[in-house]
């Protein structure tokens, strides 16, 4: 199994920037949406397209990342949006309690019998399924890219700056080192394996007796590297590590761009804990253009 | 369980965490490359019997930077993102199982692999549980979303795992330190 990463360095304004910016930006916007429970339109769509423009910098090919987004699109209409349709709880409690006009009824029954019930579509329901998936896709958009343009050799380095200790940002530093050696380790154990006939692709027998045959593939990786790592702590030992603060090769400073993009951030986060905490702005509601165009059809 | 060997934060604990969170990051990835067994929509993640294993090992600081940085590490791996609460889920699940190490002394006895075990289920059903109640308020999830959609999948596959490898991961463990000698 060969482990490559998806970065790839390229020369957009995304990949300029710190990644500490990019990493404390998306934690604003995270908790400018949930700590003060946005759910009005007229904020999460400008936040939306803000989120969906710096999606668009980072400039990701389509086939890279058309899996994940299959995966996530999947996920949000048909298991978020259609819980948001059907239930539409969630979110406020105004989505089911305000009175809202029956857009159509969905029968759910038993199969082959007349028990069950008729589930109301509201106009209420409809929009709060737009707007949950409109404001998940605001926090998605700015993760995603983060494989694709963070280069791996600096998480750790940006935890540290980010106030992590030395040994918490080496030991981030360490694992995406060792996960190349280890990707190439379960392949050899594989090859050694089937050498042997064992087979991982047609394992036979209940879900238990399966789980339990992968231990001959587990197990000697895991045991090799427990190993390992006796070697690589005399090493660091011998070096002294952990005596005294580090300092680290690769060195990260702020830009104007990191300090506009931080101040963005936090103006966003206090903006929406001010306007839903002090002047009540921000809660759910349905709009009247939506209304008359649902109702209209 | 909060004498000092269990808390203590060196370089043992920096180095196994990194390979714990290299490993779980590796095995999360091979999954995508043989097929594993299902039932429904609860998925066997053979990854965190090793999450477990190396909290129980080595203690609760490993478990929980295995978990986090491990997670983190999958996640980029495949392109799916940074999730920070279902990291910090993986990270709980493995610190919780790292109290084990505490009550833990002989690798190979039944009665220490069952408290492994029982850790290690106790640490997923916190680890699971607060990744899923995060999402409920970050996604806008209903409870019934959260604990029977993402929960209860997320703690049975888990825990069948865990319970049917961990304690070959124990045994294999013994063997290989008493070879060893440390």
């Amino acid at each position: 199994m060969l482990v490559t990463w998806k970065y790839r360095p390229r020369n957009t304004f995304i990949q300029s920037l710190d990644p500490r910016t990019r990493l404390i930006y998306m934690l604003c916007i995270i908790f400018a949406l949930t700590l003060p429970d946005i759910w009005d339109y007229r904020i999460i769509l400008p936040l939306f397209l803000i989120s969906l423009t710096l999606y668009l910098l980072a400039k990701i090919e389509w086939k890279d990342v058309k899996r994940v987004w299959i995966f996530i699109s999947i996920f949000l209409f048909f298991i978020i949006g259609l819980n948001g349709i059907l239930s539409g709880r969630g979110g406020p409690d105004s989505v089911t309690n305000i009175p809202s006009p029956i857009l159509f009824e969905i029968p759910i029954k038993i199969p082959f019998t007349d028990i069950g019930w008729d589930v109301p579509i509201t106009v209420s329901k409809t929009w709060f399924a737009v707007n949950q998936i409109m404001r998940m896709l605001t926090m998605a958009i700015l993760a995603i890219p983060i494989p694709y343009t963070m280069d791996p050799n600096i998480y750790g380095t940006a935890f540290r700056r980010m106030g992590a200790s030395d040994k918490i940002s080496f030991t981030m530093d360490l694992a995406f080192r060792f996960l190349p050696t280890f990707g190439r380790d379960f392949t050899i154990t594989m090859d050694a394996q089937r050498a042997r006939g064992y087979e991982i692709e047609k394992l036979k027998g209940g879900i238990p007796e399966k789980i339990r045959k992968l231990a001959p593939f587990i197990i000697p990786v895991v045991m090799q590297s427990t190993v390992t790592g006796e070697e690589v702590i005399d090493a660091m030992d011998l070096r002294a590590f952990g005596t005294a603060p580090r300092t680290w090769l690769k060195q990260l400073t702020y830009a104007p761009r990191d300090y506009f993009i931080l101040g963005l951030g936090f103006a966003i986060f206090v903006t929406c804990c001010v306007l839903k905490w002090g002047f009540g702005f921000g809660g759910f509601f349905v709009p009247e253009f939506f209304s008359n165009w649902i109702l209209g059809l | 369980m909060n004498d000092k060997s269990t808390w203590e934060f060196g370089t043992r604990q920096v180095v196994y965490g990194a390979i714990g969170a290299a490993l779980y990051g590796v095995l999360s990835l091979a999954t995508n490359y043989f097929p594993l067994p299902a039932a429904g929509n609860v998925t066997f993640r053979p990854a965190v019997a090793v999450l477990i294993f190396f909290g129980v090992a080595y203690g609760p600081w490993v478990g929980l930077l295995a978990g986090f940085i491990g997670n983190t590490l999958g996640d980029a791996a495949m392109g799916w993102g940074f999730y920070w609460n279902w990291s910090l889920g993986n990270g709980l699940m493995g610190l919780v199982a790292g109290l084990a190490m505490a009550v833990v002394k002989d690798f190979r006895a039944q009665s220490d692999i069952i408290k492994a075990v029982g850790w290690g289920i106790g640490g997923i059903a916190v680890g699971m549980l607060f990744a899923s109640v995060t999402e409920k308020f970050i996604g806008g999830l209903d409870w019934n979303t959260a604990l029977v959609g993402y929960f209860t999948p997320a703690f049975i596959g888990n825990t069948v795992v865990t319970a049917i490898l961990l304690p070959i991961l124990m045994i294999a463990f013994a063997a290989v330190a008493s070879r060893r000698g440390r």
